[in-house]
């Protein structure tokens, strides 16, 4: 757990995934709390725990739970799209006190799957060469599933820019039968109000 | 695949994913920067790990943020300004905690989406060549062609992934801009026209007072 950021006690940070369904993604993390009077993380604060939600691309919530200062959390997704995962500290202080902060070390793997290592250890060498085989097969099913969701996402992109090109030449079309239209009108409109006004 | 006994036990076949306890590390993240902002990260890395740093942002004005990594003295070793995607490599030269800041500082109103990642140190070798008798066998040589050309899938796929996101991004904002755009215009339109009209009109509107007569 390497990684880490602060954030202030009572603000959420969220991190985007963009990720194909049925894709199963862990995360570990780890809060520690900043003491004033040893001008230090404390290694554990009794009491702080994290508040995880993971929200789905329609809006719907995967995921929302408390855990410790320190956890593991995992879910599958449903649908493919933009999952946002979301961390709270539960601390009830006001940010008021000065210089109070978190820090948060992450670690988030999508996809991953991991290797049954007992399974790895048996006598029967075989056995061994066949799990790693199968595990490497699930890694290149979701290296599939990456792309297939590539290509619903560039079809997406693909259709936005030809309705953006078709856009264009309709509005401007549009745009120029309205400025004839109200030349056309205008000229009209003037010439019989001169007319009535005796002035032509 | 038959068991080979009298050579002695298989080595460990260590494929792809297979991420050893060691130094190795990968981290990526996608994180919204709000405008105004700086988004620092920190990790410890030990002495003469071999580090990249990469990253690009996805959404957001002109799709460009500030970048600054820093060794555990201060000094710093990567900054540039308004950068779109960036790549950067370098072996760290002491021990401590390198700090890497993204800074939308510049920036009003647009908040960005920016992707990093920060690799620690380089995979270590399928096939530990330490207790070894033999070279590599053929199987072994065959898994670890498989795991490098896996590892370029992986990044190209990343890669695309990112760049189709931007190139999507551009293209949802350049409609809605011209769908604005192009109704405000066709209002402005309308109301000048008829509002000259009406002007024009006002000109030579009837007071009796205040007439002149035009012409000899």
């Amino acid at each position: 757990l390497a990684l880490y950021f602060h954030i202030g006690e009572r603000e959420e940070k969220c991190i985007i995934e963009d990720i194909p369904s049925d894709t199963l993604v862990v995360g570990n993390y780890k809060v520690q709390r900043w003491n004033i009077h040893q001008h230090d993380f404390l290694e554990s604060a009794p009491g702080l725990g994290m508040f995880v939600t993971v929200t789905s691309p329609t809006g719907e919530v995967l995921l929302s739970k408390l855990y410790g200062p320190q956890g593991t959390f995992s879910f599958t997704s449903y649908l493919s799209g933009e999952h946002i995962i979301c961390f709270q500290s539960n601390s009830t202080r006001f940010a008021v006190t000065a210089g109070s902060k978190l820090r948060i070390h992450l670690d988030i793997r999508v996809g991953e799957h991991f290797l049954d290592e007992s399974a790895i250890q048996a006598k029967d060498k075989v056995n061994e060469v066949n799990v790693r085989l199968e595990h490497l097969i699930e890694q290149i099913h979701h290296v599939t599933r990456e792309q297939d969701y590539e290509r619903e996402r560039e079809e997406k992109f693909r259709k936005t820019s030809e309705e953006n090109n078709s856009n264009i030449l309709w509005w401007a079309i549009v745009q120029t039968l309205i400025l004839i239209s109200v030349g056309i009108w205008q000229i009209k409109s003037l010439r019989d109000f001169f007319i009535s006004k005796k002035l032509v | 695949m038959s068991p080979r006994g009298s050579r002695g036990p298989l080595p460990p076949l260590l494929l792809v994913w297979a991420l050893a306890a060691c130094a190795a590390r990968a981290s990526e993240i996608t994180f919204e920067l709000p405008d105004n902002a700086k988004q620092c990260f920190y990790e410890e890395i030990a002495q003469g790990t071999k580090c990249t740093l990469e990253f690009q942002v996805i959404t957001g004005g002109h799709y460009d943020v500030d970048c600054r990594l820093e060794d555990p003295d201060g000094i710093v070793l990567y900054k540039e300004m308004k950068k779109q995607y960036d790549s950067f490599t370098f072996t760290a030269s002491r021990n401590g905690t390198y700090k890497f800041c993204f800074s939308n500082e510049f920036s009003t109103f647009t908040h960005k989406t920016v992707y990093f990642d920060f690799q620690v140190g380089e995979d270590p070798p399928l096939f530990p060549s330490e207790n070894r008798v033999t070279a590599l066998t053929q199987m072994e040589s065959a898994c670890v062609s498989i795991h490098e050309a896996l590892k370029s899938v992986i990044d190209y796929q990343t890669h695309f992934r990112l760049r189709e996101a931007q190139g999507r991004s551009r293209a949802e904002d350049l409609n809605t801009r011209v769908a604005y755009w192009s109704i405000g215009e066709a209002i402005i339109l309308l109301v000048v026209s008829v509002g000259q009209v009406f002007l024009l009109k006002s000109f030579f509107s009837d007071k009796r007072t205040t007439t002149t007569r035009v012409g000899s």
